[in-house]
Order: C-alpha cells, then sequence, then structure tokens
C-alpha cells in the first residue's frame, strides 16, 4: 500500500468508526426520559452505599439534604472497568479469561497512545535517549498486551465452545468476533517477536500518518496487523462489543438514576403523555387518538379483549 | 429435559411439554422436608385439561385462558398480534416508559450467564436450563432482531440463531413470562447491566396491551376490579369499612383497649394505604397500625374512596396503563383529602410502583410526598412516644427482606433497627439485605393460583427462601418453639402462608409469619395481652 493509502485507511476507518459509535451513542442519549427503575447499591448514596441502603431510608425524606458521594461511582466504575468486579464477584469461572483478554485490549490501547507520544517525540527530535525510555515502555505495553489479548480471546473462543453453560447461546457472530480479535492479537504478536524494534516502527508509522507524510508505509507482516486492525475498528461499532459506551448508560441513566424531577423533565414529561397511543387491546381504550394523560386519567370498567 | 435445551427447541410446533419436573431434581431442603416422598408432589393435568389447555412448557399451567387457533389463518393472525406489539415495544410514542432500559438490555448483553446463579428460580430448580433468566430474554432478544428490525430475517439465518415465531413459540413465551419474580436478583449481578426481570416485564405487557392476554387475578380480578370497585379482593368501600370497624370491636374486646381507625379525616397529616388483603387475610396487621397511630397521637387517616383503601397496583407486574391509572388514583385521593403524605402500608410492590416508578407520571399537585412504612414506623418507635418492654417477644425472628422495598429502594435498615431493639432472638438470613433471595412470590405469582400454580410456586419459586427461613431457625429446630418469619409485604406473606401450609411447617417446625407492626405492638408496655396469636384464633 501507498503512503497516501495508509492514510485514507486509518483515517477513514478512525473516522467511520467514531461517527456509527456517536451515532449509536447519540441513539441512546436521545432515547426519551423513561420511568424510575433503580437499583441497589446505588453508590452516590453517600454512608449508605456499602449495605444497599438510599435516601428513602431517611424520615420524610424530601425535607432532608441529599448527600451524594462523587467519587464512589467514580471508584465503583473504576473497579469495574479495570478488574470486572462483576464478573469476578458473580462469575469467578469466567473471570480469569474474560479478565485476562480486557487487560490485552487496555494493554494495546496503552501502546497506541504511546506510539501517539513517541511520534511527537520523533517530529519534535527529542534526544535519543528520551525516545528510547518511552519505546522501551511501548515495547513492553505492546508485548503483554499482545499476549495476555492472545491468550484471552483464544481462552475465551475455547471456553464458549466447550463449555455446556454458554454453547447453547453462541452464534455465528459470537465465534466470528473471537476469532476476529485472536487475529488482531496473534498477528501483533507475530509482527512483535519478529521485528526487533515494533515500538519505533509502529511509532514511525504514526509520526508519518499525523505529519500526512506521504512516505507512510509499513512492511509485511506490520501491513497485514495494521490491516486487520484496522477492519476490526470498522467491525467493532457495529457489534455490541461497544457495551463500553452503553455500560455508562446501563448503570448511571437506569441503575443509579434517582434524579427527582425539574422543570425541563417535567416539559418533557407532559410532552411524552400528550402522544398518542395505540397499543390494541381493549382495556387500554386507546382508539389512536388519545393520549397517555387521557387513557390514564380516563374512567375504565370494560373487560379484556382483542 | 433438564438439561441440553436449546433455544431452538422453543419454537418447535407441536403441544409437547419442553421439561418436566420432578421433586427429586429440585434442590434439596433441610430435615424434616429432604423426604421427597413425603412432600406434595407436582400436580399433573388430568386428560380433560391437557385437551382443554394450552400446556406446552413445563406442565404448569398459569393462565387458562391462552387461546388455541383454529386454523393456520387464526395462528397467524396471532403472529402478526405479536410482531406489531413487538414494534410497539420499540417505538417512542407507545413505550417511552421503558424504552431506553429496554433497548439498553436487548441490544448489550454479552451471553456470559452470570445471570444464572443469581436467579433463585433457576437455582431451585436444579438448574434447569428452561428457567436461566437469559433463556427467556434471548429467545425474545432474538424474535426483536428478527421481526421488527431491518433485514432481520436475513441476519438471523445468517447468523444461525433464528427463532421461529408461531403460536407455539408465542404461548411458550408467555407462560415463560410468568416464571419470574421479576425480584432483579440477576439485573444486580449483571456486569454489563443488562436486566432480565425487565425483559420479562416487557412481554408480559406486550402480550396483556397487546394481544389482551394476562393472569386473570392480576388483571380482570386485579386491577380491572380494583379501579371498578376499589380491590382486587372484591371488597367494596362500604365493605371495607364495615369489615374494619368490625375488626376495630372485635380486637378492642380481645385486648381490652379502646381501637378506632378513622376514615376520610380531610386535612390530616398522613394518609395510609394499607393492602384491603391484609383486612382479609392478615387482620392484625391493619389493627396493629390503628393501635400504633393512636398511641402515638397521630393525625391520620384511611380512605374509603375507589381505591383508596387498597395500595396493591398489580400494573406494576405486568401493564403500564393499568400502573399509572392506580397510582394516579392513589394521589387524587390523598390530593382531595389534602394529606401532608401518603404512608405505604406493608406492601412492597405498593412501595415500588408509587415512591419511584410512577413518580415521573405524578406531576404537578399529584405529587405528594410519599414515604415508606418502615421509616414512619421507626421513627414513631423511637419516638419515646410510646413505651415498649421487648422481653415480650421472646421468640426466634427472622426478616425477609421484600424485594421491592430493599433491592429496588433501598430501604435496609429502618426495619432492622427495629427489631433489634425489640426482639432479642432476632436473626438475618443468608444472604439477606439488597442480596436476599425472593420469596417466589414476586412479580405477581404469589395472587395467581389457576389450575396447578400453586405448585410451581411454591416448589420451585419459594424453595430457595424456605431452605433459608429453615437454615435461619436451624438452631432451633423443636416446633414446640415458637418462631416469626418478620415479612413486612402483603404478597410475601400470602406466599408464604402457602409455603407453611405446602410444608406443614407450623406444625413441623413452629414456623408462622407476620408484619412488622403486629411484632412493634406485640412489645408494646400498654398492651397487657399477647397481640401475637401464633394462628391460634
Amino acid at each position: 500500500m501507498t503512503g497516501i493509502g495508509w492514510h485514507i485507511s486509518v483515517f477513514g476507518a478512525i473516522i467511520i468508526s467514531l461517527t456509527i459509535i456517536t451515532y449509536r451513542t447519540l441513539n441512546i442519549v436521545r432515547l426519551p426520559v423513561h420511568l424510575r427503575w433503580e437499583l441497589a447499591p446505588i453508590p452516590h448514596e453517600k454512608g449508605k452505599s456499602r449495605y444497599g441502603g438510599s435516601y428513602l431510608e431517611e424520615y420524610e425524606w424530601w425535607l432532608k439534604t441529599r448527600h451524594r458521594s462523587r467519587i464512589s461511582p467514580l471508584v465503583y466504575m473504576a473497579k469495574e472497568i479495570l478488574l470486572l468486579r462483576g464478573v469476578c464477584k458473580h462469575n469467578m469461572a469466567l473471570w480469569p479469561l474474560t479478565l485476562v483478554f480486557h487487560l490485552g485490549i487496555y494493554l494495546i490501547a496503552a501502546m497506541f497512545f504511546f506510539c501517539l507520544i513517541n511520534a511527537i517525540l520523533i517530529i519534535a527530535e527529542v534526544p535519543l535517549s528520551v525516545l528510547n525510555v518511552f519505546l522501551g515502555i511501548t515495547s513492553v505495553l505492546a508485548m503483554s498486551g499482545y499476549l495476555l489479548g492472545s491468550l484471552g480471546a483464544i481462552g475465551l473462543l475455547i471456553k464458549r465452545a466447550l463449555d455446556s453453560n454458554l454453547r447453547p447461546f453462541n452464534t455465528v457472530s459470537t465465534y466470528f468476533r473471537l476469532v476476529f480479535l485472536s487475529a488482531v492479537f496473534i498477528s501483533g504478536l507475530y509482527v512483535w517477536f519478529l521485528s526487533g524494534d515494533f515500538a519505533f516502527r509502529m511509532s514511525l508509522f504514526v509520526s508519518r500518518l499525523i505529519t500526512l507524510d506521504s512516505g507512510a508505509s509499513a512492511a509485511f507482516p506490520l501491513s497485514l496487523h495494521l490491516i486487520i486492525s484496522l477492519l476490526f475498528v470498522l467491525y467493532l461499532p457495529l457489534t455490541n462489543m461497544i457495551h463500553f459506551v452503553a455500560k455508562y448508560f446501563t448503570y448511571h441513566e437506569i441503575r443509579w438514576n434517582d434524579r427527582p424531577k425539574d422543570e425541563k423533565m417535567v416539559e418533557e414529561l407532559t410532552a411524552l403523555l400528550a402522544q398518542p397511543v395505540n397499543w390494541s387491546a381493549t382495556h387500554v381504550k386507546a382508539g389512536n387518538k388519545k393520549s397517555w394523560a387521557d387513557i390514564t386519567t380516563g374512567k375504565t370498567n370494560d373487560e379484556k379483549g382483542t | 429435559m433438564k438439561k441440553g435445551l436449546k433455544l431452538a427447541d422453543f419454537s418447535r410446533v407441536g403441544g409437547a411439554q419442553l421439561t418436566y419436573l420432578y421433586m427429586d431434581e429440585l434442590i434439596p431442603l433441610p430435615p424434616p422436608y429432604d423426604k421427597v416422598e413425603e412432600l406434595p408432589g407436582f400436580r399433573q393435568l388430568t386428560e380433560d385439561q391437557r385437551k382443554r389447555l394450552v400446556c406446552n412448557l413445563d406442565g404448569v399451567v398459569s393462565y387458562t385462558g391462552l387461546p388455541r387457533p383454529r386454523d393456520k389463518e387464526e395462528e397467524q393472525k396471532f403472529v402478526e398480534q405479536f410482531i406489531s406489539g413487538l414494534n410497539k415495544l420499540l417505538s417512542k410514542e407507545n413505550n417511552w416508559t421503558f424504552l431506553q432500559p429496554l433497548l439498553l438490555s436487548i441490544d448489550y448483553c454479552a451471553q456470559c450467564q452470570t445471570c444464572n446463579d443469581a436467579c433463585p428460580v433457576y437455582l431451585a430448580s436444579g438448574k434447569n436450563d428452561l428457567y436461566r433468566p437469559n433463556y427467556r430474554s434471548e429467545i425474545f432478544r432474538r424474535l426483536v432482531n428478527k421481526y421488527a428490525r431491518p433485514r432481520g430475517k436475513l441476519l438471523a439465518k445468517l447468523n444461525r440463531g433464528d427463532i421461529e415465531l408461531n403460536w407455539t413459540t408465542i404461548t411458550r413465551l408467555y407462560e415463560l413470562s410468568y416464571r419470574c419474580n421479576l425480584c432483579r436478583r440477576c439485573a444486580q449481578f449483571c456486569p454489563m447491566g443488562v436486566d432480565n426481570a425487565l425483559i420479562t416485564r416487557e412481554l408480559r405487557k406486550l402480550f396483556s396491551q397487546e394481544l389482551g392476554w394476562a393472569p386473570k387475578e392480576l388483571h380482570e380480578k386485579g386491577t380491572m376490579l380494583q379501579l371498578e370497585v376499589g380491590s382486587p379482593t372484591g371488597l367494596k368501600p362500604h365493605v371495607a369499612k364495615d369489615n374494619l370497624e368490625f375488626l376495630d370491636e372485635d380486637f378492642s374486646d380481645a385486648l381490652g383497649i379502646d381501637i378506632s381507625t378513622p376514615w376520610d379525616k380531610e386535612g390530616a397529616d398522613i394518609m395510609l394505604i394499607h393492602s384491603a388483603g391484609d383486612i382479609i387475610s392478615f387482620p392484625e396487621s391493619p389493627i396493629a397500625f390503628s393501635i400504633l397511630c393512636n398511641a402515638a397521637g397521630i393525625n391520620w387517616t384511611l380512605s374509603s374512596e375507589i381505591p383508596g383503601y387498597d395500595g396493591v397496583n398489580y400494573g406494576l407486574f405486568y401493564d403500564d396503563v393499568q400502573l399509572a391509572r392506580v397510582a394516579i388514583r392513589h394521589a387524587q385521593i390523598a390530593r382531595k383529602l389534602k394529606v401532608k403524605k401518603m404512608v405505604m402500608g406493608e406492601c412492597g410492590h405498593q412501595h415500588k410502583a408509587l415512591m419511584t416508578v410512577a413518580d415521573r407520571v405524578l406531576t404537578g399537585d399529584l405529587d405528594i410526598p410519599r414515604e415508606s412504612v418502615m421509616t414512619f414506623l421507626e421513627n414513631l418507635v423511637f419516638s419515646g412516644k410510646i413505651r415498649f418492654d421487648p422481653s415480650k417477644n421472646p421468640f426466634p425472628v427472622t426478616l425477609h427482606d421484600p424485594c421491592n422495598i430493599v433491592r429496588n429502594l433501598g430501604i435496609v435498615r429502618p426495619q432492622r433497627r427495629i427489631l433489634r431493639y425489640l426482639c432479642p432472638q432476632f436473626r438475618e438470613m443468608t444472604p439477606y439485605g439488597v442480596d436476599n433471595y425472593c420469596c417466589g412470590g414476586g412479580g405477581g405469582l404469589s395472587v395467581m393460583s389457576d389450575v396447578n400454580f400453586t405448585d410451581w410456586k411454591v416448589h420451585v419459586a419459594g424453595r430457595m427462601k424456605f431452605k433459608q427461613v429453615l437454615e435461619a431457625f436451624s438452631d432451633q429446630p423443636d416446633p414446640d418453639i415458637k418462631k416469626y418469619i418478620c415479612a413486612p409485604c402483603l404478597n410475601c406473606k400470602l406466599q408464604f402462608r402457602d409455603i407453611l401450609e405446602y410444608y406443614g411447617a407450623k406444625e413441623k417446625s413452629g414456623i408462622i409469619c407476620g408484619g412488622l407492626a403486629e411484632l412493634i405492638v406485640n412489645a408494646m408496655v400498654d398492651i397487657k395481652k399477647p397481640f401475637i396469636s401464633w394462628g391460634e384464633n
């Protein structure tokens, strides 16, 4: 592939991927306010979250000041993201493999971040001794990330295929995703072992990308690894693997959402209640014309049926 | 077939059962309930019932109203209605109420199966594949993706995750949606925040709001009756009032004190909303509240307006429209009485329905402060207005945590403060608090008893809880030592009543079940006679 080809492929894949992720995220954000559906424990309940308590434990709670912790939810999520706390607590049989797998992803993400720093250092022509330190860190991150990721992805693939608890729920895409991820990690690991200066090559490649240098190039097998990775970047937002985005909403917007009504919410709720309803069962009495407000405040006394 | 059940098996046509339940496959109970042959088993359906009723899931029938299509055309009509319901569940107009939680739970499950071991039904059944929380959800998920999303059929074929939608699938899915307590323990376990209980409720909602299918105890004799005559018990306002007035007199005579219950007092500080089922099945409960409120000098009232004297809201279990209708009526009555606050009675789902779920429906002057009975009683007990003698409660007591009060609202400590103070032999079950197991009657199951459904809700749904209760009292197995399960929720008490009766636990282990207010009154210094009767009245 020529220099311009790499520019188009890399930036194109990243832009398309981010665009789809943003689109899917906005689709979640734009969904209407829902009825409250919180679930204990809620970590922002200061002094109570440890045992699952909430502000509703206070006598005449509406007259009391609510004490909310800003730190606890962050600590909770940090444990959840970095250590997969939930899986560790409730599904120990799966935890080691999924932890290794996720750590692999995190380390590779960190490796790319360091490649970006290295690229800037290369452009800035910093002394080689400084650059070498960063390249060393990048190399360790790459090796450990690819290794853990490979072990995790292959391990999960085998476990999913053999475990009678998991197997009935597998589909073609379950296997495809794990094979795809294995290819990303194993190809990276292969390149790392084959070339003694993986971190430098990657950093140089990134520096040429960000300076729009037409000389950007990657020799085989690095080029193969990059192409597999870019294809994965394109595939990722089409799947449920963007649960890192969804998880924000399932926790903050549902489980922990105990927000009282404010003026803006009441305005939105009023508009929602004015919408027409067309559920078909006769007891709903929708008639395609009546609104939520109409059908829930009107008299109802007929029998059920369709 | 207990193990090896595939998702595709679910849509296989024919009237055959998907799984069979055997007592010896269920999780064992401690002695003296460990001898399977001595326990009542699952009632098998008669030949006639099998011909008349739809029974293609697990041999249990929760609803006799499920129709059988006469021909292919009629079957197709059901399929189209179901697909129409799926589309409505995904629309902002028809399902703004739960659209975001539903879509997130459909789209982001990682299929890690962490939810399985959270589910008391799955565990109690001896890990029957059919009762995995995610089995039901995944069928639903695949149907949504195939029938309600663009290119769904093609993608389902390519993905080899195809579930056929036919009458068998629809009716099995209906029944399976009533094999869940909606306790949300699985949601608590899920690392992604996916909520199988919510999916189950959305399924029930589809059946109710689109096809008009719902258990008669929840709909026809539940919310419809409540909105029409005042209560699913059938108690009309004047009958409810008469009954309670009679109970006031009866208990006044028995206890030698004056008991009176105020009704429809405009401008009272508090409107207390009991469950009318308590008046009929557990009359000590409303009487205990009358004694406590009067002794503490509280300015309070009950309402006799439809349905202000019955706080239950079965809409929470199956139907958003009915949920909103009942909640709005409750708030309108409180507004009319000009009370300062509403206090939830000892009823878990009433707490959840009025305090949080309907919070965003009760706007403007309907947004009257709503308080839990737990904090209300805690304040009353520690106010110093009533004298207590904990030695009057010398028996072992354990606490059942109603899921809707504890896991769903986070009200954990007030009831424990009371019990630790007033019951010297109080002990926790394991696990407890927000990690508790459902009683098995959650999600409306406690009031459902069609055909052989009670067998299932006792033997399977309630089994983990019964096991917990027995373990909590294992240090004192002697039936002569009276033991008390404190279950501050009408539906939980009804489920416990069924469990204790089925297993003869009162006779074999000396266990009874009651509410929290009764224990408080039993410890009152000014009540000379024992208030708790141990089922001897």
